[in-house]
Parts: structure tokens; C-alpha cells; sequence
């Protein structure tokens, strides 16, 4: 009960921060949601087994889909948002047909090509997309007002940890452990691998496609460099490793504590900050193999201060 | 009860002696971001601490000192936007300067336009960030020319070159562009200046009259095969080749030149930066090439000279980009404005900014005129320079020549 | 480490090869030579990361750093001491294979048993050190090594074309000649094939597995750092410069097929002429990105869909 309680205090917290917190804390915040979602999303398509590279692809095509839709149609961006990740979705059911039959190294890679792909393929169609230089969209979302932003995607953000949690504990999750474990196993035991795949594939890329979107309406401009970025695939699959794999916690974390620590460390150490920041994840690997979220977990348990079932729910 | 209130008295006027003393000394501050893990940023940053030690030791602005805070986009949009909320609502600057590459610029202009301070920005060179801003930010002034502008001021000084030396025939240009945000936006430019000439209008119109281009995958992103776009290159047998790509395939792209045997008799680099001692290695000799500055300046201009030394002096080496100078620019410039009006009020400095001309020590004198859309526009025009026996020469303009130009290129 | 049957697969691929090479001779002989050349660099940089991925199962997110690291060490060879690159070659190798064994004493030893996850974190976060340490020494201002030979030309059949970079054809062949033989007819190079193809197998009979995985950690920098000083004359030393063939180096040896070795060569012959096909088709440069990732998604899929992944 002292978890649950602790928890909802921090959702009343972050939900509450603009009344007392300035832009920039809302900015940064912004962002860690932003990657948290990423993050997750990463994730959760872990949890099937896969790896996928293809975070920074789907969440460009929801970018550039929703700036197409808001610059050339007229759509409002509120409403480009949801179909920005509505043709991710599309886009990741199709390919995903192609796409889900590897694994591994090789289902890595395809991923990291067609983020490539993506990327290419708008660069080089300038009269639709704006080719290399990009786009810019006629306003920012919600006119840059910090707090309208910061509630919307803290909006997204607990929407995808709510998605992650339902996962986790539907029966759904018996399936994907399965798959991820031993597909062969799962698969003679009748679970229908495929479905199971596409569905996580398309969820995910969705998830990811209406992120996309939402950066894009916020800072009201695409360009290939900056939206296909490969950041959107490094640092969230950073921040999920570093908090924890296969739970909703790790990826939370992980999001708020290396951004927070990255942008501090920024204000403190303005040059050469970077070393730091990868000495620490150096560091956080050897120690905590596992994850913050278990290493805390265990440290937790040590001291006695934590149950049996939390210590299981901590540790998914 | 007659000493608790002398007391009390005395604690007041102490009080409010301290704080209007200390409401005197509170410091004008300028807020950078710039991109400190890159070059360019950190020697703006340097350049911009440079001049506002020099301001204070005269003494600060109107009778206040001068603060520079400066935080590091890290190259990333998202980071740059929150740090010009940092830098407006827990420094509370009273300017915005600095900047670098146009994507970081686009995301934090609708942060700019919540604040809408005095915004003096030397990056971002991109068309892009000229429609973001719009014509009706008058707070807004940009320092750096546009893609489009500085296209246009190579034309006026090829004119200029060819009517000088009237060997040097200037009609076939072939430009190899990078194939990212940079080189496509000279690309188009370049057509667009072609489109002109062909018309008879435009700053080529005298030379100009065929012109294609090629692109390549820059070494910055992992390219660094040029032959094939050097090839087509040759094939069209042009008068003046230009690549425009990154400092990193400065030295590559000439050496290929030399191996597939390509030869042009201008061959010019338009890069944003250029390589250590690319002076040094023998393939630089004639290589021209397209900037805002170039350390020989300091024969020329006195002001180039004064910063040039002063750098050296407080840093420890020389400056190796023009975003030095132009950093020194950023803050200097708008100090001059504030004298000049004599007061930090937002009209009145405005005005100011418009109307004085400042002598940079970039080697141009800056003054503000609109360009395609925003009001405040600083530089348009870049220099051509050229590297002769190992040094890096001004060949144009005319007024800030160290050299004469070395034609035609070759071994 | 290469299953039975791809031996003849190896021949096919090769004649298909070679036949195609000779009809793009006769269209654009450059697109040819160039081809070669690029597409052997891509191979010979992509081996040691196949090298580590197969014998310890490890994505090693940092090697084009390593391969930056070497280009450093190349460059300040040449400045302080006037060394010639090629001269350079086996010190530079020598002193990335005291690099490469000391980051794998240091880290990725003890993430050996945490699994594939927690050893693609850490090579991150080595990444991550190496480049930002790099930046901090060096500035982002590139740097560059002058030789004379590094443009040197011939004429054959009436074609200019550069011959520098078919040093990488060599240094491949090398490499590859010299693994087969390491790992046929050396007992250190058996032991590796067996870690390779089965580490708890190699266990149980007695290898030394902690040694063979600290060896070919070693090797495989070692390798990234030969490369890196041929590479020198021709390319711009700078932090970056290094990054972009982690990715390339990672779907060489995904289009090969883990394990199989000789295959890299030929899958990066094959992409670095396609991309110079592309290349020199007038207007297609933009398009290589694209035609040459097609192909290797293309590659992959057919091989799922044979059953053979």
C-alpha cells in the first residue's frame, strides 16, 4: 500500500508542476516524457524478444505524417496527432508482414535500414516534403504555451506507462514471456507467434508515430536530420537498459534519471559533460547490471523494508 | 521601546541603502546557447567572454556591468528550446545571442516568441528559420546571411574578379552539394541565382550562363567518395567548380580532384569551417574558398588585429573559425546599440540596432537591412578568399584584399 | 563457423559476381574500380566487428570508435614524429590492441555473464567515452595526413582510376587468409572456433574460454587499428569520422549471415558497387542510401523466407 501511495503522490506531483514550476523545468520535463514514452515503447517491443532499431523511423514518419496533414490539408494539429500515429500504425502493419518473419541481429537491423529508408525517402521528395531543408509548420502547438504542452504530453506519457501496466498484466503478457523465452516452445503450445508480434509491432510503432507527431506540432518543424535523428533510438534504448528491462518502472526511471542527470550535469560541467554522462552509464552497468529499479528493489529487500509481492511486482 | 524602533530605523535605512546599491550593481546580462562540443560554439563562447571582459574593464554599460551566461544546446532542438527557458526565466537575460546549426534555431523560435526579448543570433543560415520567425518579430536580428544571400554575394564578387582580370572567364559553374539540410539549400539558391541570369537580371547576370549540380554524401555523415560527383564535374567541363559541403571533406574531396585527373581553373570550397592546417598540406595551394573571415585580415583592419591578438592573449591560441569573430561581433554589436541609445528600453534599443554601424572584426562593417522576410538582417555578403603558398588571402572584396588571386588552379 | 553447403552458395555468389563486374566494365568502368575499392573498406572494417559478434556474442556499439581512436593515434604519429602512415600500421594495431584489452578488462569482461542487453549498454556508454574524450583532446576541427601516394594513378584500358584504396582489397584478403589459417591449424585459433560455435561445449572440454574471448577481443581492435592507419592518407580525422561504420559494419555482417566470414568480403563488394553504380548514375547519388539499404533488407528477408536465418 505504501507503493501505491507513493506513486500517486508522484502523479499528483508532475501533474501539478506547472502551477509552481517555470518553463525551463517544464521544458526538460517535456522532453524526459517524450523519451520516457520512446523509451517504453522500446520497451514493451523487448518484451516480445525483439530488438527493435526502428524507434527514430516511426517516430519520424508520425512527425513528418502529421506536418504534411497540418501543412498541406489544413488538419488541425491536435487531430494530426492521432493520425500521425494512426499511419505509423499502418506503415508498421504492412511492413510488419515482411518484417516479423527475423529475428535478432537480423530483425535489428532491418529496423536501423528502414529508419533509413524513411529518412531518404522524404529527403529526396522536396515538393511534398520539403526535401532536406524541411518544413515549417504555420504555428506551434497550443502557441508554445509551456504548461498546455507539458500537461498534454504528461498526458501521453501516463497513457503509454497505463498501456505498458495493462500489458504486463493482461493475459497478453503470458504470451509475450513465452514468445521472448522460447518461441518454439510457445509456438507448439499453440500460441500464434505472428499475431502476437504484430500487434506488439503495431502498437509500439503507433505509440511511437503519435510521440513523433506531437514533437513536431510543439516545435512546429520537420527536416530529415533532426526528425530521424538517431538519438530517438539511442537514448531511450540508454534509459530503458539503465533503469531496468522487461517492467514499466525501468524505462521511467531510466528517462528521469539520465535526463536529469545529463541536463545537470550540462549546467555544472559545460564542457566535456558527455564523458561523464558515458562514464556513468559505464558505471551503472557494472554495478547494477540489472537495472536501477532492481538494484534499488534488492537493496530494498535487504533491508527488510519491502514485501515479498512488492519485491515481485518491483522486479516484474 | 525607543531603542528597539532606533534600531528598527537603523535596520531599514541600512536595508534600503544596501539593496538600491545593490539594485545598481545588478549586471546587464546577455544569454547564449551555444554548441559547446563543436568548435564553432566553443570558440564563439570564447570570443563572446573576450568581449565582455574588454566592456566591463571600460567600465560595463551605462554604468553596469556585463554578465554572459552561456548553455550548450548539445546540437539537440528539444535541448536548445529549454535553454532559452532557462535562460529567460531563471537568468532572466536581458538578450539572447549565440547559435549555430538552423535545426537546433527552428526549435527554440517558438520559445523566442513567447519571450520576445531582443534576439541578436549569428547562426542559422537556413531560409527555413527566416519563414519560422516571420515579418512581424521587430526584436528579432539575425547576424548571419542567408543560404540565399550568400550565393548571391559570390556573384557579385566574381563580377567584380572577372572585370579585373579579364583572363578569368567565369560562364560554366558546377556545384557538388552535400545532400543534407546545407548543401541542398545552396543548391537551390544557386538555381534560383541561375534562373535569374539567364534572365539578364541578378548578380551572375554578367558571367553565369550554365550551371548544374551533383550531390554527395558528405564525410561528416559517412560518405567520403566524392569521385563519382567529381566525375560528372569533369565531364561538364566547368570554368569554376564549388563544392558545399563540411570542413571534413575539404582535404578528400581536393585529393580525389588530383586522382581522377579533374582540374578546373577555379576549384572552390564552401564549407562552414575548414581544417587545421589545411594551409599546410601542399593539395590547398589555389584552392579558393568561401567565408566570413580569414586570419589575414588582421594586415588589413585594425579592429581584425585587435581581436585577433586579444583572443591569442586570454585564451592561449588562435582563433580557427569565423564564429570567433562573429561571437565578439554578437556581444560588441549590441553594446555599441546600447550606448547609442543610452538606455536598456526595448523601443529606443531597437531603434538603435537598426541605425548604427558597427566595424567587425569579422572584416565587414555590419548594418542592419531587411532581408526576404524579417526586418533585421546583419550581414549578407562573405568574403572569397583563396590559399596561396600556404596562407589563407582575402582576394575579394577589393577593400579587404591581402592578395591578388592565383589563376588558374593546377599543379 | 559456416554451416555446411555454403561453400558451394560462396562459389555461386562469386561467379555471379564477377560476371556482373565485367558488365559493369563495359557500361562505367570507374563505377567498377570504385566499387571494389569502397566495398572492400566496408568488408575489411566490418570483420573484426563480425569477429567479436560471432566468437562472444557481443554487438560492440564502439567500434567505430575504436576505429577514430586509431586514426587519432595514426595522425599524432605522423605530426609529432613524422611517421608515414603506412609506416604506422602494425604500432597503431599494437597500441589498439593494448586499447581494445584494456576497455575489455575494464568492462566488458564483467558483463560477459549479464547478458547481450547489458553488454550493448555498455559498449554505449564506451562510445560514448571515447568520442566525447576524443572531441575534449582534439576540438572537432578535422585534421588531415599529407602523402603523395594517397592520389597516385594508373591508366588501364584507356581509364584514369586511383589505386591507393585497393590497399583495402589487400588488407581484406589478408585478414580473411590469415583467420582461416589461425582458425584451422592453430590450436588457439580451434579453441576460438569451438567458443565459437559452442562456449559451454568449450567449457566442458577444457578450453580456456575467458582467454579465447580476451584474444579475440584483442585481435578484432587490433584489426580496426591496421585499418585505421591505411585509412588515414585518405580520409579526414575527426571525432566523428569513425561512427558511421559501426551501422555499416553491422548490416555487412547481418547480409552476410553470422559466422560467415568470407561472405562479408562479398556482401561489401557487392553494396560498394551497387552504391557506385547508383553514384554514378546523374542524379541517383541521393538514391545510394536507399537502393543500398533496399538491397540488404531485400538480402535478409529472402533469407528468412528460405527457412535459412
Amino acid at each position: 500500500m505504501g507503493k501505491k501511495a507513493m506513486i500517486i503522490v508522484c502523479i499528483l506531483v508532475a501533474a501539478s508542476l506547472p502551477l509552481y514550476a517555470g518553463p525551463y523545468f517544464l521544458s526538460v520535463f517535456n522532453t524526459i516524457f517524450v523519451y520516457m514514452s520512446l523509451s517504453l515503447t522500446w520497451d514493451m517491443m523487448l518484451r516480445t524478444g525483439q530488438l527493435s532499431y526502428g524507434t527514430a523511423g516511426l517516430f519520424g514518419l508520425g512527425a513528418y505524417s502529421s506536418a504534411l496533414l497540418v501543412a498541406k490539408a489544413g488538419v488541425h494539429p491536435l487531430l494530426s496527432i492521432v493520425l500521425g500515429g494512426l499511419f505509423a500504425g499502418v506503415v508498421a502493419f504492412l511492413l510488419g508482414f515482411a518484417v516479423l518473419r527475423l529475428r535478432k541481429i537480423y530483425f535489428s537491423i532491418t529496423t536501423l535500414a528502414l529508419t533509413s529508408v524513411f529518412a531518404v525517402v522524404i529527403r529526396n521528395l522536396p515538393r511534398l516534403t520539403g526535401g532536406a531543408s524541411g518544413m515549417v509548420l504555420p504555428s506551434a502547438l497550443f502557441s508554445g504555451d509551456a504548461a498546455k504542452n507539458y500537461w498534454m504530453v504528461f498526458a501521453l506519457a501516463l497513457g503509454v506507462i497505463g498501456i505498458s501496466l495493462w500489458l504486463s498484466r493482461s493475459k497478453t503478457h503470458y504470451a509475450i514471456n513465452a514468445i521472448r523465452n522460447d518461441e518454439i516452445a510457445a509456438r507448439s503450445s499453440g500460441v500464434d507467434v505472428f499475431k502476437y508480434l504484430l500487434f506488439m509491432f503495431v502498437l509500439t510503432s503507433s505509440i511511437q508515430g503519435v510521440i513523433g507527431a506531437f514533437y513536431a506540432q510543439q516545435y512546429a518543424f520537420v527536416q530529415p536530420e533532426a526528425t530521424f535523428s538517431m538519438n530517438f533510438l539511442l537514448l531511450p534504448l540508454a534509459m530503458a537498459l539503465v533503469g531496468g528491462v522487461y517492467s514499466t518502472s525501468g524505462p521511467v526511471v531510466g528517462a528521469v534519471v539520465l535526463g536529469v542527470v545529463s541536463e545537470y550535469l550540462k549546467l555544472i560541467m559545460p564542457y566535456g559533460h558527455l564523458v561523464v554522462y558515458g562514464l556513468i552509464i559505464v558505471l551503472v552497468v557494472l554495478f547494477m547490471p540489472r537495472g536501477l529499479t532492481r538494484f534499488v528493489a534488492r537493496q530494498l529487500a535487504r533491508r527488510g523494508r519491502v514485501g515479498g509481492a512488492d519485491r515481485a511486482a518491483l522486479g516484474n | 521601546m525607543m531603542r528597539i524602533s532606533m534600531l528598527t530605523v537603523l535596520a531599514l535605512v541600512l536595508t534600503l541603502a544596501l539593496s538600491s546599491a545593490a539594485l545598481a550593481i545588478e549586471p546587464i546580462r546577455f544569454g547564449a546557447v551555444n554548441p559547446l562540443g563543436d568548435i564553432t560554439g566553443e570558440q564563439a563562447t570564447r570570443a563572446m567572454e573576450l568581449a565582455v571582459k574588454e566592456i566591463n574593464e571600460a567600465g560595463g554599460l551605462l554604468g553596469r556591468p556585463v554578465e554572459l551566461i552561456v548553455i550548450d544546446d548539445e546540437m539537440r532542438p528539444e535541448v536548445g528550446a529549454a535553454a532559452i527557458d532557462r535562460l529567460a526565466t531563471v537568468h532572466n537575460v536581458d538578450f539572447f545571442v549565440g547559435g549555430m546549426a538552423s535545426g537546433v534555431h527552428l526549435a527554440q523560435v517558438p520559445a523566442l516568441k513567447k519571450y520576445e526579448k531582443i534576439t541578436v543570433w549569428i547562426g542559422a543560415a537556413s531560409h527555413q528559420v527566416e519563414l519560422a520567425v516571420g515579418p512581424d518579430a521587430d526584436w528579432y536580428f539575425h547576424l548571419h546571411p542567408w543560404d540565399y544571400q550568400q550565393g548571391a554575394s559570390y556573384g557579385q564578387g566574381w563580377t567584380e574578379i572577372a572585370q579585373a582580370h579579364p583572363e578569368i572567364e567565369i560562364k560554366r559553374i558546377f556545384l557538388a552539394y552535400e545532400e543534407g539540410a546545407f548543401g541542398t539549400d545552396s543548391y537551390l539558391a544557386y538555381q534560383a541565382l541561375h534562373e535569374q541570369a539567364k534572365q539578364g537580371e541578378g548578380p551572375y547576370a554578367q558571367i553565369l550562363t550554365d550551371f548544374a549540380g551533383a550531390s554527395f554524401t558528405s564525410a561528416l555523415l559517412g560518405g567520403g567518395d566524392y569521385r563519382a560527383v567529381l566525375r560528372q564535374a569533369m565531364a561538364f567541363n566547368p570554368d569554376l567548380f564549388i563544392w558545399a559541403g563540411y570542413d571534413a571533406d575539404a582535404v578528400p574531396i581536393v585529393a580525389q580532384a588530383m586522382e581522377i585527373g579533374f582540374e578546373p581553373p577555379l576549384f572552390v570550397g564552401a564549407p562552414p569551417g575548414w581544417p587545421a592546417d589545411f594551409g599546410k598540406n601542399p593539395l590547398s595551394d589555389g584552392v579558393i574558398l568561401y567565408g566570413m573571415w580569414a586570419p589575414a585580415l588582421k594586415e588589413v583592419s585594425p579592429v581584425a588585429k585587435h581581436f585577433w591578438d586579444a583572443y591569442i592573449e586570454m585564451h592561449g591560441h588562435e582563433p580557427a573559425t569565423y564564429f570567433a569573430p562573429l561571437g565578439y561581433t554578437n556581444i560588441m554589436f549590441i553594446a555599441e546599440a546600447i550606448k547609442a541609445a543610452g538606455t536598456l528600453e526595448k523601443e529606443a534599443l531597437i531603434e538603435a540596432l537598426r541605425t548604427i554601424e558597427y566595424e567587425s572584426p569579422i572584416g565587414a562593417v555590419l548594418k542592419i537591412s531587411p532581408s526576404n522576410v524579417i526586418s533585421n538582417q546583419g550581414f549578407t555578403s562573405q568574403k572569397i578568399l583563396q590559399y596561396i603558398d600556404g596562407e589563407q588571402h582575402v582576394i575579394w572584396p577589393f577593400e579587404y584584399a591581402t592578395a591578388q588571386i592565383k589563376y588558374p588552379f593546377g599543379r | 563457423m559456416q554451416a555446411a553447403g555454403s561453400a558451394k552458395r560462396l562459389y555461386i555468389y562469386t561467379a555471379a559476381l564477377i560476371v556482373t563486374a565485367i558488365i559493369i566494365w563495359f557500361w562505367e568502368p570507374t563505377a567498377l574500380v570504385y566499387g571494389i575499392q569502397r566495398g572492400s573498406l566496408y568488408a575489411v572494417v566490418a570483420l573484426p566487428l563480425a569477429l567479436i559478434l560471432g566468437i562472444l556474442g557481443v554487438l560492440n556499439l564502439a567500434h567505430g570508435e575504436f576505429l577514430t581512436v586509431g586514426l587519432y593515434a595514426t595522425y599524432t604519429l605522423f605530426r609529432n614524429y613524422g611517421w608515414d602512415p603506412m609506416a604506422s600500421a602494425v604500432p597503431v594495431s599494437i597500441i589498439l590492441a593494448v586499447v581494445g584489452i584494456g576497455v575489455y578488462l575494464l568492462t566488458v569482461r564483467q558483463v560477459l555473464k549479464a547478458g547481450h542487453l547489458s553488454q550493448l549498454l555498455i559498449t554505449f556508454g564506451i562510445a560514448l567515452v571515447l568520442s566525447e574524450l576524443l572531441k575534449s583532446i582534439y576540438t572537432t576541427q578535422p585534421r588531415a595526413v599529407f602523402t603523395t601516394y594517397s592520389y597516385a594513378f594508373t591508366r588501364f584500358a584507356g581509364v584514369r582510376f586511383g589505386i591507393y584504396e585497393f590497399v583495402y582489397l589487400a588488407i581484406a584478403l589478408g585478414v580473411l587468409f590469415g583467420l582461416q589459417l589461425f582458425l584451422k591449424k592453430t590450436r588457439l585459433g580451434q579453441a576460438t572456433f569451438a567458443v565459437g560455435q559452442n562456449p559451454t561445449g568449450a567449457a566442458i572440454v577444457g578450453i580456456n574460454v575467458r582467454f579465447v574471448y580476451l584474444f579475440v577481443f584483442g585481435l578484432s581492435i587490433a584489426i580496426v587499428g591496421l585499418v585505421s592507419a591505411f585509412m588515414v592518407p585518405r580520409v579526414s580525422v575527426f571525432p566523428g569520422a569513425g561512427t558511421p561504420f559501426t551501422m555499416k559494419s553491422f548490416a555487412l555482417t547481418a547480409m552476410a549471415g553470422l559466422g560467415n566470414l568470407n561472405g562479408i568480403l562479398l556482401a561489401g563488394l557487392a553494396l560498394g558497387i551497387l552504391e557506385a553504380i547508383v553514384n554514378a548514375i546523374p542524379g541517383g547519388a541521393g538514391w545510394s542510401d536507399v537502393v543500398v539499404f533496399g538491397v540488404l533488407i531485400l538480402v535478409i528477408l529472402s533469407r528468412a523466407f528460405r527457412g535459412a536465418r
